[in-house]
């Protein structure tokens, strides 16, 4: 709807227009060019625009929040100083298309505060914090999802999905952070928001079994930091939480491993200790667990954890004096090694085997030497002779320290 | 620029000192150099300014008597720039009192004279006359002389854009000015472009949460409300009256503080913050005269909100001392309450009131 006149014509018609605003009315409305506001905008940086656009449109928690967010990345910058990564890069506010993202989704938060609509507000923000998605731009996505968190709280018509969301997602930047009683934490929220419920991520996994997941992972973390501190029986406590959600969460590798961390720490604590101190509940637990190792490992065919796992019930009833359970391990501790081809840790494992057949042939001997009785002293005979095995012994012996 | 020998004078025709037209045959008796067209340009000049600068401009429009060594021309002149630079802050302060009394014909000599001084000192194209025009812009408006008020804006928006270093002090006025305006004549959409222009070089000069900056959220949620959007407007209120420097504050705290329950109980000092200073009062009652125009002429009301502003302006009367005033918000913020469906605000209005009635026996 614009004509454009010769510039004469103009000129002549401009001295009827009595007041200024009717001459600026004219102008605009009949010459092709910008506009007051145009030809400032076109002197403004980019981001006095976008800030001047939010606030003339009454968005001014998304102009604080913004302007607060420049003055953030350019005092980082200056503390990192020169020379630093992030003094090479450009300035956020010298990022046409990382202003326009904020601007887009800040508003929209805004605007969905007025109205109430917190899923909305929540929904915009999660954007932004995917938006960041540079490594160097860390500080930026995690300030979004701690945005997020806090708008989750206040949203009530999804029957806490978002709110398990945000637990999620501020569990992992906690764990990142080191902060792992705090991830911990919110790992837990995590999973109590999703127990029993059906809501699935994009791979399709359900929201509880990845909480399960979180968890295993955490208080595997949170264990190896006790075994550093020789907290030991807190230690274990937690790997036995770690198990718990290890097969809730399903996956037989992450039960495998749990198992196989439990044990290892029972191991470690045994070692501490002296062997005679363990009381006979732990040794059955240990035993227990590393049963259901065994199994695990089997099933996964993880070879060398079999291995490892039959050493290890192996040593602990060849300390308990069960000689015949310890050969039983020892020879398939044996197999599974040949499976591997690992000869050193085939001549290990039949190693093991010798001994505890030694301690067998050990309780035999003492028992004939402290009998001290005629026919007794006649096998002991008989033994030394020919030394013969001691599987094909045709004495009966029994065994009172069995 | 040193004063100049009165040539006029010299010539006889002379200019009204209020309007600048000639020939101006009355003079002022006092100074004997100030001249009017009639009585009624300097009764105006006198009730303005003039009585309080009339002395002051003998030893200013006088010619200075030849002095005959270096250092007693220096000093005569430093002399003379003293005089003037007093008279420009004398003026521009009146006229700002004025200004914020509502009194904006009463401003416009006084502005006049300020601007006046300051191109005289500084020069006709200097930053330093900025702020003259922009009082002059806003005593225009008030009186409804929109064209002249736009005419003293575009000298502003002038000087600011050829000037290299314009700080922001300067800069976020000009666009307060020029947004104010817009608002005046109804151009509400104007009016936020420049208002968002004020907030920004504010924020960017002094803070986000500096007083400069709450003044410009102020008048942007005056707008709005006008455009009928009163939840960015209640926002905008709610941003400004968090901060401590602003007269909306001050009010919050009035209100919450209720002095009128421990007066009634006898108590002199009742909140010793209530009690403040009587400038922080007068701000306060002006700001809140405002909030009060602009929620009265909004298309949609909220009765509760209007209610709190009488409410709070009763207090601030009645504190001041104006009881007719006092008991007039009081008997309307009363008449509001009894709309509402909360009884505690009806009771604590009451209260007040009767305090108010009792204090003209």
């Amino acid at each position: 709807a614009f004509v454009f006149l010769p510039l004469t014509v103009i000129v002549l018609k401009i001295h009827l227009i009595k007041d200024k605003d009717g001459i600026d009315d004219y102008l605009a409305k009949n010459i092709k060019g910008l506009s007051k506001q145009e030809a400032a905008a076109n002197r403004n940086s980019y981001k006095k625009n976008i800030c001047i656009d939010m606030l003339r449109q009454g968005y001014h928690k998304s102009f604080s929040e913004l302007f607060t967010l420049i003055q953030k990345w350019n005092a980082l910058r200056e503390a990192a100083g020169p020379g630093s990564a992030i003094w090479q890069r450009e300035s956020l506010e010298e990022q046409p298309d990382k202003l326009d993202q904020l601007y887009h989704f800040l508003t929209g938060a805004e605007a969905a505060q007025r109205a109430g609509h917190y899923e909305e507000m929540y929904d915009n923000q999660l954007n932004l914090a995917y938006c960041f998605n540079d490594p160097e731009d860390k500080w930026l996505s995690n300030y979004f999802y701690e945005q997020c968190f806090n708008t989750a709280q206040l949203v009530k018509i999804d029957g806490g999905k978002r709110e398990a969301q945000a637990h999620a997602n501020m569990g992992l930047i906690c764990e990142e952070q080191g902060h792992v009683m705090k991830a911990a934490e919110h790992f837990e929220a995590f999973y109590q928001l999703t127990e029993g419920l059906t809501w699935k991520d994009e791979t399709g996994h359900t929201y509880n079994s990845l909480a399960c997941e979180h968890l295993w992972r955490i208080y595997t973390l949170l264990a190896d930091k006790m075994l550093e501190n020789k907290e030991h029986q807190q230690a274990i406590k937690t790997l036995i939480k770690a198990l718990k959600m290890a097969k809730e969460g399903g996956d037989m590798k992450m039960e495998g491993e749990a198992a196989y961390c439990l044990s290892l720490a029972y191991n470690f604590a045994g070692e501490q200790q002296t062997a005679l101190s363990v009381s006979l509940g732990k040794v059955a637990e240990t035993t227990e667990y590393l049963g259901e190792f065994m199994k695990a490992a089997e099933n996964a065919h993880l070879s060398q954890s079999l291995v490892d796992a039959c050493v290890l019930l192996g040593n602990i009833y060849n300390e308990r004096g069960k000689y015949n359970e310890a050969f039983e391990y020892f020879s398939r501790a044996s197999e599974a090694a040949k499976t591997l081809n690992n000869l050193p840790l085939v001549e290990e494992t039949k190693t093991y085997y010798g001994i505890a057949k030694a301690h067998k042939l050990m309780v035999a001997f003492n028992s004939r030497i402290e009998a001290e009785d005629p026919v007794s002293l006649k096998y002991l005979l008989a033994w030394k002779e020919n030394r013969s095995d001691m599987c094909t012994d045709p004495l009966t012996v029994d065994n009172i320290y069995q | 620029a040193a004063a100049r020998p009165s040539v006029a004078a010299l010539e006889g025709s002379r200019r009204c000192e209020l309007c600048g037209a000639a020939p101006a045959r009355v003079r002022c008796g006092g100074c004997r150099l100030t001249y009017y067209c009639d009585v009624d340009h300097q009764k105006a000049d006198w009730i303005s300014i003039h009585q309080q600068i009339c002395q002051l401009l003998i030893p200013i429009r006088t010619p200075l008597p030849f002095l005959l060594s270096e250092k007693e021309r220096k000093h005569g002149a430093e002399q003379l720039l003293k005089r003037q630079k007093y008279l420009i802050d004398l003026a521009y302060g009146t006229a700002r009192e004025f200004v914020l009394e509502g009194k904006h014909k009463e401003a416009l000599p006084a502005a006049l004279h300020a601007l006046r001084f300051s191109t005289e000192v500084y020069g006709s194209d200097s930053l330093q006359l900025v702020p003259a025009y922009l009082l002059l812009a806003e005593a225009s408006t008030g009186v409804g002389h929109f064209l002249e008020a736009s005419r003293y804006l575009s000298q502003a928006e002038w000087i600011v854009l050829t000037a290299p270093d314009c700080s922001a002090a300067v800069e976020y006025q000009l666009h307060r000015g020029l947004g104010l305006f817009c608002a005046a004549k109804g151009n509400l959409e104007q009016a936020l472009y420049h208002l968002a222009n004020d907030i920004y070089v504010a924020s960017s000069a002094f803070g986000l949460k500096s007083l400069e900056a709450s003044g410009g959220y102020f008048h942007m949620a005056n707008v709005f409300f006008r455009q009928n959007k009163t939840d960015i407007a209640n926002s905008l209120y709610a941003e400004v009256g968090r901060n401590k420097g602003h007269p909306l504050y001050f009010c919050q705290r009035v209100l919450k503080s209720r002095p009128e329950m421990s007066l009634l109980s006898g108590e002199e000092e009742a909140d010793g913050f209530v009690l403040a200073a009587e400038a922080q009062r007068a701000e306060a009652t002006r700001v809140l005269s405002t909030v009060l125009d602009v929620r009265e002429r909004a298309p949609k009301q909220q009765p509760g909100e209007t209610a709190g502003v009488l409410h709070a302006l009763a207090m601030l009367y009645y504190l001041a001392r104006d009881l007719p005033k006092a008991r007039e918000a009081g008997r309307r913020a009363l008449h509001l309450a009894k709309q509402l469906p909360q009884r505690e605000s009806l009771e604590t209005v009451g209260h007040l009131l009767t305090l108010i009635n009792s204090c003209t026996e």
